[in-house]
């Protein structure tokens, strides 16, 4: 199973993860595995969980790939759609220009990154602010009220389908299932592991790869303005500073789901389960009146924690390593040199 | 001649003997940065019809652009060791938020300067504790600490203002001047030609390009490579403590958000004065350009009536057609 | 007695013994070569020797006294300094700071001091025919070979007593090899020792005072130069009686391939015309045919590797033409290649060839994806299963199943691996580059036979080698390639081995 990305043991883990934040928060009060509460928590998921599926494939294609405009796509094409659903366009064609807008933002950073070979980190580092900017440019900094709108485009955030929320049932499941099967039993899955494994290796085999991780960008971005999408109608509002944290939080959670970094592994369902425990780690937070500040801070802490505790059974640095380099630079001993 | 600013060259011809022979002549990047420079500023001063050269214009800008560069420098040499540091912005947060701290207390400026510069070192050191002996991968350690810094903040303020920030900080950085300059731009100066001379001229500063070039080699030849990239992280740490007291100066206060988003100008900054983000080729000169032109976007935008949400896109657009611009046709591996 | 002295080094690695007790003496003002297949253990010793590894058993005696080395570091302080194959160097820093990296010349306050350093580093200039002026340059501006001499040039300036080359001429041009061969004398003439680790039997005689075969990890046999005879030192390192090819103007045998087989010349399958690209090669002209192995035969840096990956897609921009078939074609990268009816067997299977930590399956079927796909994007995994397993009893290749990550396959498993990814295919020429380089001699015979069967086929095998013997084995003709361009054509009942060898040097005068 090993080659096929699938790390099952990365997955057991996270689940326990799940199962123990769960259980730790209902031990507080258990209240919060109320239906409205676990909904609110699905709610809240599916966003970030839909970006983290693009951002997953983006990072297992390999050579420093990496989308840091995830946030600033799904912004600008919430803004776009609040545009239009003011101007009194109707929802299913402003949605659907959403989405395209994401797909050519998507399309701007597979440009530069494949056919001008600027690494991938600057050009997304470069096309969030860009992408970041222009949505406030077009609203001015304010956000559109789209409360008025038809209910049947709000549902599409508030409503529900098969005692799950919209969503998550009839978009965030369907995506992952499509995605899983894309990455796992799908030719564009197996040529971008080899693509992330080995670049020279994969090009020689006739993969593609540069088309390869091209669409990953477009994919990414065509999801990010998915993720706006739902945003909007969720809280019937469209913001030119939403998703500010998603960029970031979308990294984390790829990363905590088991993708390495560097590319040729991992997978969308690793993504979705890390997407779940810092669904409840966040949730439970908040449920707790504890300032959103900390929802950050904790995922920040599972996440250097899991990386060292993973380097520790993997025999390379880890936690007690780091105690003693500390230790040893304040009291000033000579620090060893390997 | 290639040129290749990480190298020391021969020194100029003839009889010019200043201190700067012992600096990496500029290549064709510090020469394309500068003209970018130049037409920038005479862009802003001829559309803002000379409002660009209004004294409080002009120390704004000097004053940001020498709280910019001065953390710039500690990035370049991260970055040149082949690591990277996304956290600053929250550590300055979280500085500004421990000296606050002092300064309510009411303790005296001697004392609270120091507080500033150790706790800068020490968040560099912890980052530094998880990306050496701890293995996390520089990205992924940084931008854990990006949040677990900015939490600290808030747990540290409680998320009230802190407003006591002593006037003298004002005084000392931005009224005081020599010359032209006011204070933090001659210290950021001095600091920037002392970085640029280490690291030119010391042996430290050769084996900072050592490990960018070649890693491995740099170990076998007995370069303490680890030893050289605590030290990078940890004065990037000091750095931005520094940045940090001087931010202060410019606007007394510290809230919970104090500091967001300056990881992204420095990197910037610095990715647009040709350090490469793999490490081993980059200089302190291109560093400086770079922070001028960020600074310069965002002041441009605001002289010129441009909607400030326009520096975003502007400073996007100038990072890709810069390292853009550097691109030639690759005829494959 | 000897300066540095090992006795019964051993090593393992996992579970592999690289080292089964090895000895070595190196004298001062002598050449020690070291010669062995791939594989034998000499890229370990010499690890152990210049401290990168530490033995699991054995002495090593520098100047009699008995030492352990900790760190690299320890080995240089006693003077013991290596060259690689690869240069190891700093890409964008000057020559003068290759030179002396970790090791600057400092003032008091830690200042480095540019001029100390020329100072330095003058005298050794002369003996390795450099100008001072090379040292202000950025080393990533010199060829490979002018970086080795660098790397030489800092071994000299840390005192080196003992200097060690690691296989240094496959990277070499003939003309760079001769001064390279000179240098290495003047240093024996200075009172260095030198170690010599080739796997090219005919360099031994030139340079070497004393010559240790390496053979599976164990010493096979040590001997001064001249009380020991070229045949002897073969079936040493292959480690079984091998016929020597007589080197003069005899025929040369090669092993007859299927019976019946005759080389068809016309059409040709392949064929490039007046091929250039810039700095790589100019005007080559290949005419392959089909059912016939064609040999190209040339040293590393003739441009054989190049005229290829342009072929296959990879290189772009050469001006000539190519046709297939008889009709131009112009692939614009590799699929492209690959879907006319070419494939490639890249040089260096760890950079280029394998997928280290995925399983052989996928490995083996890498190029085959479109095969495997069914609607809706599927792969079929019961077929590549099925495919993979077909492989590796076809190709003998030696896994606990297509399942097995393949990086814990030997390296004659892993390049069958990827022979066999090609050899599955359904293709008209397929360019083997070095296909055995660095594998055992009896999966060298097994692709051998290989190769042939599929040229019995009707297949056009393109096999490039810089291992003459290999290259007259195996093919039915041979082209021979020096510096960028084509020096020769033999057909079978034409080829001799210093024909060919002749080709490939060019005449001896020529500057490089």
């Amino acid at each position: 199973m090993r080659g096929r990305g699938f790390e099952s043991t990365r997955i057991l883990l996270l689940l326990a993860f799940f199962v123990l934040g769960l259980g730790g928060f209902a031990l507080g009060d258990v209240g919060i595995l109320s239906r409205a509460n676990l909904t609110s928590m699905a709610v809240f998921a599916v966003e970030i969980g839909i970006v983290a599926l693009g951002q997953t494939f983006v990072i297992c294609g390999g050579e420093g790939g990496i989308d840091l405009s995830v946030g600033a796509i799904a912004a600008l094409a919430q803004v776009f759609l609040g545009l239009m659903l003011v101007a009194h366009m109707p929802w299913p064609l402003a949605v659907a220009i959403a989405l395209a807008s994401g797909v050519a933002m998507g399309g701007v950073n597979a440009l530069a990154i494949t056919r001008f070979t600027i690494p991938p980190i600057i050009v997304t580092l470069a096309t969030m602010f860009a992408f970041n900017g222009l949505a406030l440019v077009f609203t001015g900094g304010i956000n559109i009220d789209l409360t008025a709108m038809p209910p049947s485009f709000l549902a599409l955030g508030q409503g529900s389908a098969f005692g799950l929320p919209v969503q998550l049932a009839v978009i965030y499941l369907p995506l992952l299932l499509l995605f899983a099967f894309l990455q796992h039993f799908g030719r564009f899955g197996r040529a971008l592991y080899l693509a992330g494994t080995s670049e020279l290796a994969a090009r020689l085999a006739g993969i593609r790869t540069t088309e390869l991780r091209g669409w990953t960008y477009v994919i990414s971005g065509l999801l990010s303005s998915l993720a706006g999408v739902i945003g909007a109608a969720r809280l019937g509002t469209a913001r030119p500073d939403a998703a500010e944290q998603m960029n970031l939080v979308s990294i984390a959670i790829v990363v905590l789901g088991g993708t390495g970094i560097f590319g040729g592994d991992g997978s969308v369902i690793g993504t979705a389960v890390a997407t779940a425990v810092i669904a409840v780690v966040d949730y439970g937070l908040s449920y707790n009146n504890i300032n959103p500040i900390y929802q950050a801070g904790v995922m920040g802490i599972i996440l250097i924690t899991l990386v060292l505790v993973e380097n520790m059974l993997r025999g390379r640095g880890g936690l007690r390593q780091v105690w003693s380099y500390w230790a040893r630079a304040i009291s000033r001993d000579p620090l060893q040199d390997s | 001649m290639p040129s290749d600013a990480s190298a020391p060259l021969a020194r100029p011809s003839g009889r010019v003997r200043s201190i700067f022979r012992h600096l990496p002549l500029p290549g064709e990047r510090e020469g394309g940065l500068l003209a970018t420079l130049v037409a920038l500023s005479l862009l802003i001063a001829f559309g803002s019809h000379g409002a660009f050269f209004t004294p409080v214009n002009m120390d704004n800008l000097l004053v940001s652009a020498a709280i910019t560069a001065i953390p710039a420098i500690g990035m370049t040499v991260v970055i040149l060791t082949g690591g990277i540091d996304v956290s600053i912005g929250s550590m300055l947060g979280l500085v500004a938020a421990i000296g606050g701290l002092a300064f309510e207390a009411h303790w005296s400026l001697a004392a609270v300067v120091p507080i500033f510069c150790l706790a800068g070192a020490g968040l560099g050191l912890f980052n530094a504790a998880l990306i050496i002996p701890g293995r996390v991968p520089p990205v992924i350690a940084t931008l854990g600490t990006l949040s677990i810094f900015r939490m600290l903040v808030f747990l540290v303020t409680g998320s009230n203002w802190i407003t006591e920030i002593p006037p003298s900080l004002t005084t000392i950085f931005i009224v005081t001047r020599i010359g032209p300059l006011p204070m933090a731009s001659i210290i950021a100066l001095l600091m920037l030609a002392l970085a640029a001379f280490i690291l030119a001229r010391f042996r430290m500063g050769r084996h900072v390009y050592a490990i960018g070039n070649n890693e491995e080699a740099a170990r076998l030849a007995g370069i303490r490579v680890r030893r050289i990239k605590l030290y990078a992280y940890v004065l990037l740490g000091l750095l931005t403590g520094i940045a940090a007291l001087m931010t202060l100066g410019q606007s007394p206060m510290v809230q919970t958000s104090t500091g967001e988003g300056f990881e992204l100008k420095v990197i910037a900054a610095v990715v647009l004065g040709g350090t490469e983000l793999s490490g081993g080729r980059g200089t302190i000169l291109g560093t400086l350009l770079g922070t001028l032109i960020v600074e310069l976007v965002g002041d441009g935008v605001v002289l010129l009536h441009i909607q400030p949400f326009w520096s975003g896109v502007l400073l996007g657009a100038i990072i890709l057609f810069s390292v853009g611009a550097a691109w030639r046709p690759a005829r494959s591996v | 007695m000897a300066f540095v002295e090992l006795a019964g080094i051993v090593k393992n690695f996992g579970g592999v013994r690289a080292l089964k007790g090895v000895d070595l003496a190196v004298e001062l003002g002598r050449t020690h070569a070291l010669l062995g297949e791939n594989g034998a253990g000499k890229s370990t010793l010499i690890r152990i020797l210049t401290g990168a590894h530490r033995q699991d058993a054995g002495d090593i005696r520098v100047d009699g006294a008995r030492h352990i080395f900790r760190r690299p570091q320890d080995a240089q302080a006693l003077g013991i300094a290596a060259v690689y194959q690869e240069p190891m160097v700093y890409p964008h820093l000057s020559v003068l700071e290759n030179i002396f990296a970790g090791r600057e010349i400092t003032n008091g306050f830690g200042i480095v001091q540019h001029a100390a350093m020329r100072r330095k580093v003058a005298p050794w200039l002369d003996r390795l025919n450099m100008q001072a002026a090379l040292l202000e340059r950025p080393i990533s501006s010199l060829t490979l070979g002018w970086q080795q001499l660098v790397m030489i040039a800092q071994a000299l300036v840390q005192n080196a007593r003992v200097i060690i080359f690691d296989e240094p001429t496959s990277i070499l041009s003939q003309a760079e090899t001769d001064r390279l061969f000179a240098i290495i004398g003047r240093l024996r003439a200075d009172g260095r020792g030198v170690v010599y680790i080739t796997h090219r039997l005919d360099e031994v005689p030139r340079i070497a005072d004393r010559v240790t075969v390496l053979t599976d990890g164990r010493v096979t046999g040590s001997y001064p130069i001249d009380e020991v005879s070229h045949a002897r030192l073969l079936s040493l390192m292959a480690g079984r009686a091998v016929e020597e090819p007589v080197p003069d103007s005899h025929k040369i045998q090669h092993a007859p391939a299927a019976a019946g087989r005759r080389p068809t010349f016309s059409p040709p399958v392949l064929e490039v015309r007046g091929l250039t690209l810039e700095r790589q090669f100019r005007d080559v002209s290949w005419s392959i045919a089909s059912g016939c192995v064609t040999g190209i035969y040339g040293l590393v840096g003739s441009g054989r590797s190049e005229v290829a990956l342009s072929v296959f897609g990879f290189l772009r921009g050469a001006r000539g033409a190519v046709a297939l078939e008889g009709k131009p074609i112009a692939p614009r990268d590799p699929a492209d290649a690959i879907r006319l009816g070419i494939g490639y067997l890249p040089e260096d299977r760890k950079l280029q060839g394998i997928f280290a930590n995925k399983p052989l399956e996928s490995n083996l079927t890498a190029n085959a994806l479109d095969r495997f796909t069914r609607p809706f994007g599927r792969l079929d995994f019961f077929a590549l299963a099925t495919a993979a397993r077909q492989a590796m009893v076809a190709y003998n290749i030696k896994a606990r199943g297509e399942a097995s990550p393949i990086a814990v396959l030997s390296g004659g498993n892993q390049q069958k691996g990827l022979f066999a990814r090609w050899a599955g295919r359904a293709l008209k020429v397929l360019i083997l580059d070095e296909p055995t380089r660095g594998i055992d001699v009896q999966t060298k015979d097994e692709i051998h036979r290989f190769i042939r069967s599929l040229a019995a086929q009707g297949l056009a095998v393109v096999v490039i080698s810089s291992d003459l013997p290999e290259v007259l084995a195996v093919s039915d003709r041979v082209i021979v390639m020096r510096q960028g361009r084509v020096a020769g054509e033999w057909d079978a009942e034409a080829m001799t081995a210093e024909a060919i060898l002749g080709a490939a040097i060019g005449a001896r005068s020529e500057a490089a």
